[in-house]
C-alpha cells in the first residue's frame, strides 16, 4: 500500500480497463434485459388462447363465458357487438381459469350479432351469435 | 500444429480481437431469442395441432335417478372434459366436471343432483383444449 501511495505509474491503464469492465457488463446487462423483455412478451402474445363457452342474452345484458385455454393469463380489453365497443365488467382469468363476462347492450329478439373479445395483448375471438326470439 | 501457429500470433497481434467478441456475443444474444420464440411457436403449435384432432360427441342424454350422459371420443387423442351446460330457453346452467374419454371409447357419466329440464333443452360439454360438443333433446 505503501509502495503504491509513493509510486502511482501504472494506476491509468488499471483505472481504464476496471472502466472498460463496468461498461462492458452494464452493457451486456441491458442486452440481456433487452432479450428478456422481447422474448417474454412474444412469448405471452403465441401463448394466448381463450374460447367462448356459452352466449347467454338476459334483459339488456349479452354475457359470455370465457374460458382460458392457452398458457398465459388473460386480460379482456375491449368487447365488440357489431364492431362498436361495448362497456363490460372486467375480467382476468388466469391460466385455465373460466367465468362470466357481462355486456351492457340493448339487443333485438331474432337477430345475429357479431360478438368480438379482445385481450390487452391483441387476440381477439370473435363470432356470429343468434338473440333468442 | 495450425492451432498452435494461431495461438500464437494472437498472443503477438491482439488487434481485432474486441471485434469477435462483439460478433460472437452478438450472436449469443440473436440465438437466444431465435431459438426461445421458435420452441415457443413449436410448443404453441402443437397445442393448435392437438386441440384440431380432438372430436367428441355427446351420443345419449337420459333421465335416470339425475341425469346420465354418454359421450364419445372419435379422435385420436384422449380428452378431457371440463364443462358441462345444461341450456333452455330460461336458463343457462353450468356444471364443473372432470371426465376422460380415451380414444375410440364410450364413457357414460352419471350425475345424480343434475335434473334436465322439460321441454327442449341444449347439452354442451367443454373439452380442456377448447373444442366443444352440442346434444339437443327435449
Amino acid at each position: 500500500m505503501r509502495k503504491l501511495s509513493r509510486s502511482r505509474r501504472g494506476i491509468t491503464p488499471v483505472l481504464s480497463s476496471l472502466l472498460m469492465t463496468v461498461i462492458a457488463v452494464a452493457g451486456m446487462s441491458i442486452a440481456i434485459t433487452a432479450t428478456y423483455v422481447i422474448t417474454d412478451g412474444l412469448h405471452d402474445n403465441m401463448g394466448e388462447r381463450l374460447i367462448v363457452e356459452d352466449v347467454w342474452f338476459t334483459s339488456d345484458q349479452v354475457s359470455l363465458y370465457l374460458r382460458n385455454v392457452g398458457k398465459v393469463s388473460v386480460n379482456v380489453a375491449a368487447v365488440y357487438i357489431d364492431r362498436i365497443g361495448q362497456s363490460f365488467t372486467a375480467l382476468e382469468l388466469e391460466q385455465g381459469e373460466h367465468g362470466w363476462l357481462n355486456v351492457t347492450y340493448s339487443w333485438s329478439a331474432d337477430s345475429a350479432y357479431e360478438i368480438k373479445v379482445v385481450t390487452r395483448r391483441g387476440t381477439n375471438v370473435v363470432d356470429y351469435y343468434m338473440s333468442p326470439s | 500444429m495450425l492451432w498452435t501457429i494461431t495461438c500464437r500470433r494472437l498472443r503477438r497481434n491482439r488487434r481485432g480481437v474486441s471485434n469477435i467478441i462483439v460478433v460472437a456475443l452478438s450472436l449469443v444474444i440473436i440465438l437466444v431469442i431465435v431459438s426461445n420464440i421458435v420452441l415457443w411457436n413449436y410448443e404453441m403449435n402443437q397445442v393448435d395441432w392437438e386441440k384440431m384432432k380432438e372430436n367428441v360427441i355427446i351420443t345419449n342424454v337420459e333421465r335416470v335417478t339425475g341425469s346420465q350422459f354418454t359421450f364419445e371420443n372419435d379422435g385420436g387423442l384422449t380428452v378431457h372434459l371440463v364443462s358441462l351446460w345444461i341450456i333452455n330457453s330460461t336458463d343457462h346452467q353450468h356444471y364443473d366436471i372432470s371426465v376422460f374419454v380415451n380414444s375410440a371409447e364410450t364413457k357414460s357419466y352419471l350425475r345424480e343432483d343434475i335434473s334436465l329440464p322439460t321441454g327442449g333443452y341444449t347439452i354442451k360439454v367443454v373439452t380442456e383444449r377448447g373444442n366443444t360438443a352440442v346434444y339437443s333433446g327435449s
